[in-house]
Formats: structure tokens, sequence, C-alpha cells
């Protein structure tokens, strides 16, 4: 096995769904070893989270488990039983960072708080990622991808454009689950930087990620605005005719926010009269007049077809491309060429082509080395291997319910 | 005094608008000197944006936003003299970073593999739209195209209606970064181990398509093309966004399970409908979902978003207000958390911007320093790093190199 950029990071993950793991995930696809804890039984609830192989319901058949939990070792630990939380004591000792996503009094409630921790570990890095933090009146507020979406100001601004009636269309969660997985991200960023920090010091430290702020984060454009000129964007927000346009058979997203990209379009379109108008002179007076622009250029654009219109706007570097579904997206020539897709093959799931890398490094390149763990698949491995227990210890901590 | 993470990092930044600045960014906050490569022939066009009220500002919200703690050089990249100097600058730096929309590098000749020549162990990160390999890695893109392409669009709208952009905050844009901040963070990882420099190539599609995970492994396992769900939910009903008192208020509500389900009821005061058959378990909830919205909208446009909130919480059913972007400035939460900080701006005095979801417990809580002025930090680039004499300088200015 070649060195990975993160060859060596020894990484405890005590989470369950999407935001820690999908922290978890982003270090282990870079080569750190990731020990995933989870509940006896039933596992993280991401298994009994679809979609499952021809809707049938399976807890080691979960797309969303799997594609969230490659290259991990997966371990069965009931934290709240004595032996297991003195294995999970033992398993902290060695590591290098803990992520977890666990509600902040359940976490002190256990004894597991970093105050604690660090105790044992000076060196540890403790991510914890929640909804609204480790601090503040809300800290210990429940959430869920919906309603982060809401309190983070998200939702208010969303759609972008494209409602006229403000009142009758309700504020918009975007495409599911971003917001675990923008928070995870942010996790993840953020216990590198405390790695790096423990390199100058020795000493770990706590590192505390709200879902909440973590999304708030990717409107800071909008907060900005809000702050320097005074302008609160709304879900309608007319924008200079960048946006959605019908063609024959299907949509295409087109940018046309500057005075060169409008030009050239108006000459794709053949110089049509209107366009010369002074309705559309200026960028300031195609904001204003939006609306009418957006008709009249959906007059040509449904003439023609998505492929026409995209081919018409590249070659004049406007651009443009095909509001695509995830299977036009998934099929595109882009993506294969790419070699995007990865097919990972799964004992109890079977072989499925999952999202790859999010980004390719040329020397150490993001990997898939294992599938998503079975339930409590590397027991023994984490258990006997590492931490000494005897497979006979195994049978009765598990009689006991601790594994 | 204990030192930012990233302290003694330096990046020749030459990235530009919203995704590549956000990447330095993180890596400024968290304690890296970036160097802004620009010109006034080739400013970063956000300073100059167009601004809905004030339009004499020197920097716009978009830039004040995204360039926090950084510092900021002139350098006519045209010109043969000026790439030599900023291969100068290259080989006593760390990272480099461009986001341009093509080739620009390689015809600079400062691509990744000119630069190994001159640094053996540099970084280099460039983000796209579409990556710099494959057949579109000439195409210029926005965070809306490649959202429409990688299939967000699809995914982002009302049941029954048509997709709509997310586009104009820049989703595609902010979350790209942060991948890109964070495999920039991993090769810096590497590095401290090794030695060893690498060149990440990051396509805004490819990160897209990460974050459409649970669409693409249901389309991979069962050739489903997942529609629009506005603020629905596939397994919890109710999950909406509901009226509230006041003009365009909303509160986002989410009942996960039975027990939910009975606190909920109980809390709004078991109005009759709560009993209803059609109500009485989560699949009925599901099928019934638009009566079950309907009746309690009738309760919630009675409350203030926030008293929702209060009330359910304390119940322990997940709710939030559906904030507004001047309700995110004055939430109380984020504010007893310190989310936003006064940032100085040469224009307005100060700014309250948001910070970084980046929250570390020991050291300093990052550079949020003010953006600089074009150029403004010619002298520290030119004379300290580069030792060139006033004269020099001076020279450089009138051939228009240092311009």
């Amino acid at each position: 096995m070649t060195m990975q950029a993160l060859s060596g990071l020894k990484v405890v993950e005590w989470c369950e769904f999407i935001s820690g793991p999908y922290c978890g995930k982003l270090l282990a696809d870079l080569g750190a070893e990731v020990i995933k804890i989870e509940r006896p039984g039933l596992g993280d609830k991401a298994r009994s989270h679809g979609p499952f192989p021809q809707d049938i319901p399976h807890p080691e058949k979960s797309g969303t488990f799997l594609y969230l939990n490659t290259n991990k070792l997966g371990v069965t630990l009931n934290v709240r039983s004595t032996t297991g939380a003195e294995i999970f004591k033992q398993l902290v000792k060695q590591a290098d960072i803990l992520v977890e996503n666990n509600p902040p009094r359940e976490v002190e409630e256990l004894g597991f708080n970093y105050e604690s921790l660090k105790k044992l570990n000076p060196r540890l890095v403790m991510t914890s990622i929640t909804p609204f933090g480790q601090t503040g009146p809300y800290r210990d507020y429940k959430s869920c991808d919906l309603i982060s979406f809401h309190v983070s100001g998200m939702a208010y601004i969303n759609p972008s454009c494209g409602v006229d009636d403000i009142e009758q269309k309700p504020p918009l969660r975007g495409s599911e689950n971003q917001s675990g997985l923008v928070a995870g991200l942010s996790g993840a960023i953020a216990t590198m930087s405390a790695i790096f920090a423990s390199h100058a010091t020795g000493l770990g430290q706590h590192v505390d990620i709200s879902e909440q702020e973590a999304l708030a984060n990717v409107m800071r454009i909008t907060l900005g605005t809000y702050a320097l000129e005074d302008v609160a964007w709304t879900r309608y927000r007319p924008v200079p005719l960048s946006e959605i346009y019908h063609c024959n058979d299907g949509l295409v997203y087109m940018v046309l926010d500057q005075d060169k990209t409008w030009l050239s379009w108006v000459e794709a379109m053949g110089n049509p009269e209107w366009a010369m108008s002074e309705l559309f002179q200026d960028q300031v007076s195609r904001r204003e007049n939006r609306d009418a622009g957006k008709m009249l250029i959906e007059e040509w654009t449904k003439e023609h077809t998505v492929d026409e219109v995209v081919r018409a706007a590249e070659a004049r570097r406007i651009p443009c491309k095909a509001v695509n579904t995830v299977k036009e997206s998934f099929s595109s020539e882009l993506l294969a060429d790419r070699g995007y897709f990865v097919e990972v093959d799964h004992t109890a799931a079977g072989k499925f082509q999952y999202p790859g890398a999010p980004c390719k490094l040329s020397l150490t390149p993001w990997r898939v080395e294992r599938p998503a763990p079975l339930l409590g698949q590397h027991n023994e491995d984490v258990f006997c291997g590492r931490l000494g227990y005897t497979r006979q210890d195994l049978v009765t901590m598990r009689a006991q319910g601790a594994i | 005094m204990q030192q930012l993470p990233l302290e003694g990092i330096r990046i020749v930044d030459f990235t530009a608008v919203w995704a590549g600045p956000h990447v330095t960014q993180w890596m400024a906050v968290m304690g890296a000197e970036v160097i802004k490569i620009e010109s006034n022939l080739r400013p970063d066009m956000t300073r100059s944006f167009f601004s809905n009220v004030n339009t004499n500002l020197t920097m716009s919200a978009e830039y004040s936003g995204l360039n926090c703690g950084k510092k900021a050089c002139t350098l006519n990249m045209t010109l043969p003299k000026a790439r030599e100097l900023v291969k100068e600058l290259i080989k006593v730096s760390d990272i480099v970073t461009e986001n341009f929309g093509g080739s620009v590098m390689d015809r600079w000749e400062l691509g990744y593999s000119d630069l190994k020549k001159i640094k053996p162990d540099i970084i280099m990160y460039s983000g796209s739209g579409f990556g710099r390999t494959g057949p579109y890695k000439e195409f210029p893109a926005y965070a809306g195209i490649v959202e429409a392409f990688g299939g967000l669009c699809s995914l982002n709208g009302y049941p029954g209606g048509e997709p709509l952009p997310m586009a104009t905050f820049g989703y595609a844009d902010i979350t790209s970064a942060e991948h890109g901040a964070f495999a920039i963070l991993a090769a810096l990882h590497h590095r401290s181990k090794t030695g060893e420099g690498q060149y990440v190539d990051l396509s805004m599609t490819e990160v897209v398509s990460c974050l459409l995970y649970e669409q693409i492994m249901d389309y991979t396992m069962n050739d489903r093309v997942q529609g629009l769900q506005g603020n629905w939910n596939s397994t919890m009903a109710p999950h909406s966004c509901y009226r509230c008192q006041g003009d365009d208020e909303w509160v986002a509500i989410a009942v996960s399970n039975d027990e939910e389900w009975k606190a909920f009821c109980y809390t709004i005061g078991n109005p009759e409908w709560t009993m209803d058959e059609r109500f009485r378990d989560g699949l009925n909830r599901l099928k019934n979902q638009e009566e079950l919205d309907r009746l309690i909208e009738e309760w919630t446009k009675n409350h203030t978003h926030y008293e929702v909130m209060e009330v359910l919480q304390k119940a322990g059913v997940m709710a939030g207000p559906t904030l507004k972007v001047a309700e995110v400035v004055q939430d109380r939460h984020l504010g007893e958390r310190g989310f936003f900080i006064d940032v100085g701006h040469p224009d307005v005095g100060t700014v309250r911007f948001p910070r970084l979801p980046w929250r570390l417990s020991e050291g300093p809580q990052g550079n949020y320093e003010q953006p600089p002025r074009l150029g403004e930090h010619n002298d520290y680039v030119f004379a300290e790093l580069l030792h060139l004499s006033k004269e020099e300088m001076a020279r450089l200015q009138e051939e228009q190199v240092i311009f």
C-alpha cells in the first residue's frame, strides 16, 4: 500500500448519520485510519435510511451508509456500559482525533466531554459537530437537515430567482442532506488545522462546529451585502439575465451578467431588434427589465434544442449548460473522461458505482481501499489486535451487551 | 503567545471572484500569509462588482467578505518580467492557488510542471468548474452553471414545479472552496511528513456530485431519478415550512417519529384534527401531508417563528425559525457564540461580517484583518520578500510591471 496524504493519522469516529460520518469519510478517503463506533444491534441510523437496492431495507445495503463510510473500520460498542466506556477510553488514548456528533448534554453525562478526555490524551483533537455548537442558548435544541437549512438563513433566500409570487412560495430547503455535509466538511478543515496547531504545541484541542454556522457561512456574501450595503436579499433577486431558460426539449442555465457576454448572446440570436432597445442597454437596465428580457430570450431558446443553445453559447465563451438530472450528469462524457465514478464491491450490498473524489491529489490520490464496514466487522481486529483483548473476552463482552 | 495553526505558510494566490478566494480565506483566517496577485489590468473582479446601493465603494461586500486577513500586490502578468518576479516569490512560498477559466497558468509557464522545477516541494491548487483535464477544461463556469450541470438544480424546487437556481449565492463555489481547503491541508500534512509537494485539481462539478451522493446512489442502485421534494422528506411528516405571524415570516417543523408526534399534538393543545385517522401514524401522515400542513399552518400563523421554536423544542420536537438575512445577524444564539465579527473596512469604518465556522478551544481566534486594497502590500512583497531596491521598484512601476 502506497502512502496517502493522511496515512498515519488515527481517528475514532463516534458519529451517526451524515455530518460526523462525512467528516470521517473525508479523512479516511485520504488515508487516515478511522475506527467507527456503532451501537450494538442497530448501528448507525444511516443503515436504516435508503436508498436500498430494489427498495428492500437491509442494514448492510443502505446507499447512504455505504457512501458515507468507505475506508473505515467498524466496531460495535455500547459506550453506556462500563466495559464499553472503558474500551472507548482506550481507543481515545491511542487516537490523534476523535470526531463526534452527539448531543452535548449526552456527551457530558457520559463523562466524554473534552475536559475529561484530554486528561487521558493531551494530544487529542476532539471535533464535535452538532446542530448549534457547544455553547449558546440553542445548544441542546434538536435539528435535522430541514431545520438547519432554515435557521441558517439559507432557506429564506432560496430559490434565488424564478419565484414570481413570494407570498405563495415558501422559503425552500435546497437539495437534501446539504446541512450535514457542509457541517462535516467544515469539521474536516478545522480538524486538520488543529492537527497543524498540535505540531507546534504537542497539545490537542476541542473543535466546536455548529451546523447553523457552517451553513450561514455558505451565504456569507449575502450577509456581507446586508452588512455593507444594507440590502437584504429574498427569494426573488433579479440578476441581470443569469438564469434558467426553457428550450424546446429541456432547460439550460446561462449566465449573461456582463456586457461582453450579453452582446455575444445577442449576436447568437441573430441580433433581434428588441435587444437593441434601451431596456437592455446596460447591466442596470437588464437587471431592471429582467422579466421582459427573459421572456424575449426564451422566444429564441424555445425554438432550439438544449444542445443547440449550449453549443451556440459556448462557441462564444458564454457560460451555459443543460439543467441535468443526476442521471444525465452521471452519464456525461465529462465525468467519464475524468474517471470520476468508482465501482465499489461490498460483500453484502454488491457492486455499485459511487461518487468519487471531490478533489484530485496528484501524488497521494483519493481512493477506496475498502468498502463501508459490516456492523462490527472489525471488532476482533481492533479489540484483540490493538487493545489486547482475547477472543474469549469478546464472547463475554458480546453476551454482556458491551459490544 | 500561541500562534495560529498555519503561521509560517505562505500562499501565492492568483484566485479571484468567489470559489478561489474562499479557499484562501480559510487559509488566511487560520494564519497563512496569503498574497493576492492582481493588477490594475486584472483586479479581482469582485472589488468592483456593481453594488445595489453604494456604487462608490472601492471594496464591494463580495470582495470584503472573502478577502479578510490577506495581503495584495500588483503585477502585470502579461509581461515576462512580472512572471519572473512571481517565480522569485514562489521560490519563497509553500502553496500556489489559481481558479482561472482555462489553462492560463500553463500559458504563463506557471503550470505545475514549471513550478515544480523552481520549487520542488510546491503545492499547487487549481479550482475550476469542470477540472483541469477532460473535454471541458477550457470552459468558463459559474456556480449556477455547475449546479445545473451536476444535477443540483434538478433537486431544488417545489414539488410538481420546475428546477430553480440556488445559483446567485454561490453554493457550489463555497462548498467547492471548502473541499479545496481541506485537500490543501491534507497535501500540507503529507509535505510535513515527506517533504513532497503535489498538484491538487478540484472540479466543482465533481464536488456537486459528492454532495448528491444519495440521489446518485439511488440512480446507480435502482435506476431511479429523484424529483423535487421542496421542504418535504420521504420519511418524515410533518416536515415543512409554515407561515407565522408577521410579514413573510416562516417556521420549519419536522416530526420524525410517533413519540415526537404525540409531543407535538400535546404542545399545540391537542386540537381535534390531531386525533384524525388520517394522521394516526407516520405512513398516513406522509400520505396526507398536504392537508396536515394546511392544518398546522392554522396554528403556526398565530405565533411568531421564534415562539414556535421555543415551545416545540422544549417539548422535544424539531423546529426552527426561517431566519431572514437581518435576523441571522441579530440571532441571539449566533450572537452569543460570537459568530459575527467587526472587520475594518477602508470606506465605511467597520463592517459586521460572519466569521468562518471554525472555532478552536485554544489559541487565537483567527486573522480577520481588514481586506487589502489593490497593491496595498507592494512594498512588503517587492522590498521585504524579494529584496528589490527603491530604484528597481520605481523602474518596474514605470515599465508597468508592478502595475
